[in-house]
């Protein structure tokens, strides 16, 4: 999906995700007590989750629509804390190595296009020290809620660009990440992960 | 309203209206084979708007999952249902609100077991 298409998106974004948010508030608030240093947040969108981040943070938010970025302004100014927002693609962002502590990626694994990629730039940019802060929905071990994921997927990548049977923990090793905080919001679908570069 | 009071109602309330359409399709037809893969394919394609309509006040996959399987379920058994002789409307109605019930509960208890792991 491109960003003009997210730009048509936006209008609509947070109708879209009001049921999400309910939902996943709590589980949200718990994982982002862990962001801290330098955060890079990764598909900020219409800024949603700022709402679930502690005071005080430095984080730089980037998206690559520009409507979206537009519609995360109110929720950026009213945030106790600094957000700095930038377009940009999160496969191929501009910073230099090792430049976050903290890396922050809320739904956006499911719709890149190259999850792996992403990941390896994602690792590019964090210090060797830093963390990925991961809150994402992937493609269930199921079989009967995995078989529904996948036929569902069909249709919401062609809607909204997003892909239902996304394997992100498999895809975060694949990157070169290590696993070491792994829950689950629902059921085996939504999870708020933790990794670290290897050592 | 509770979200997880909800989903029992949103899954009470999708096996019900599963059945009654399937019931008003294929109440006529008397081949059991048939009306069960007919109501299988009318749930699943029934179920798709009231995904979309309900995605955004409850949550997407706590929709998709539970009724991915209701509109399959309640649609192969409610076909199958439908072909008996004097099987009254509000007994298949009744039928696609209890599967419908369960398959909620069986989701609830499912996410138990998968958020304390």
């Amino acid at each position: 999906m491109t960003a003009k298409s997210y730009d048509g998106v936006a209008r609509v974004f947070d109708l879209l995700r009001a049921g999400d948010m309910r939902r996943w508030e709590p589980a949200q608030q718990t994982l982002f007590k862990n962001l801290k240093g330098r955060i890079l947040y990764v598909g900020i969108g219409t800024g949603q989750e700022i709402v679930n981040f502690p005071p005080g943070l430095d984080i730089t938010a980037i998206d690559m629509s520009y409507e979206m970025l537009k519609r995360s302004g109110p929720r950026v100014q009213n945030y106790n804390g600094d957000i700095h927002r930038s377009q940009m693609d999160a496969q191929t962002t501009g910073f230099r190595d090792n430049t976050f502590d903290t890396v922050l990626t809320v739904c956006v694994l499911c719709s890149v296009k190259h999850p792996v990629n992403c990941l390896q730039e994602l690792k590019r940019v964090l210090k060797p020290d830093g963390e990925l802060v991961m809150f994402e929905h992937v493609l269930s071990k199921n079989p009967i809620y995995g078989f529904i994921l996948k036929f569902m997927s069909y249709m919401t990548e062609y809607l909204e660009g997003t892909y239902l049977d996304r394997n992100t923990v498999e895809n975060a090793e694949a990157a070169g990440f290590k696993i070491h905080s792994h829950k689950n919001v629902y059921l085996d679908i939504v999870k708020a992960l933790r990794a670290k570069p290897p050592e | 309203m509770n979200l997880k009071v909800a989903d029992f109602f949103i899954g009470t309330f999708a096996g019900g209206t599963v059945a009654l359409v399937v019931y008003l399709a294929l109440s006529s037809q008397s081949n059991m084979f048939l009306t069960m893969v007919a109501g299988g394919l009318i749930g699943m394609a029934l179920v798709l708007p009231l995904k979309i309509l309900l995605m955004p006040f409850f949550g997407a996959f706590e929709v998709v999952i539970p009724l991915g399987i209701i509109g399959m379920g309640v649609g192969m058994t409610t076909g199958m249902l439908s072909t008996l002789p004097d099987i009254s409307g509000y007994v298949v109605i009744a039928w696609g609100d209890l599967i419908g019930f369960i398959v909620a509960g069986i989701i609830y208890f499912s996410n138990q077991r998968y958020t304390t792991q």
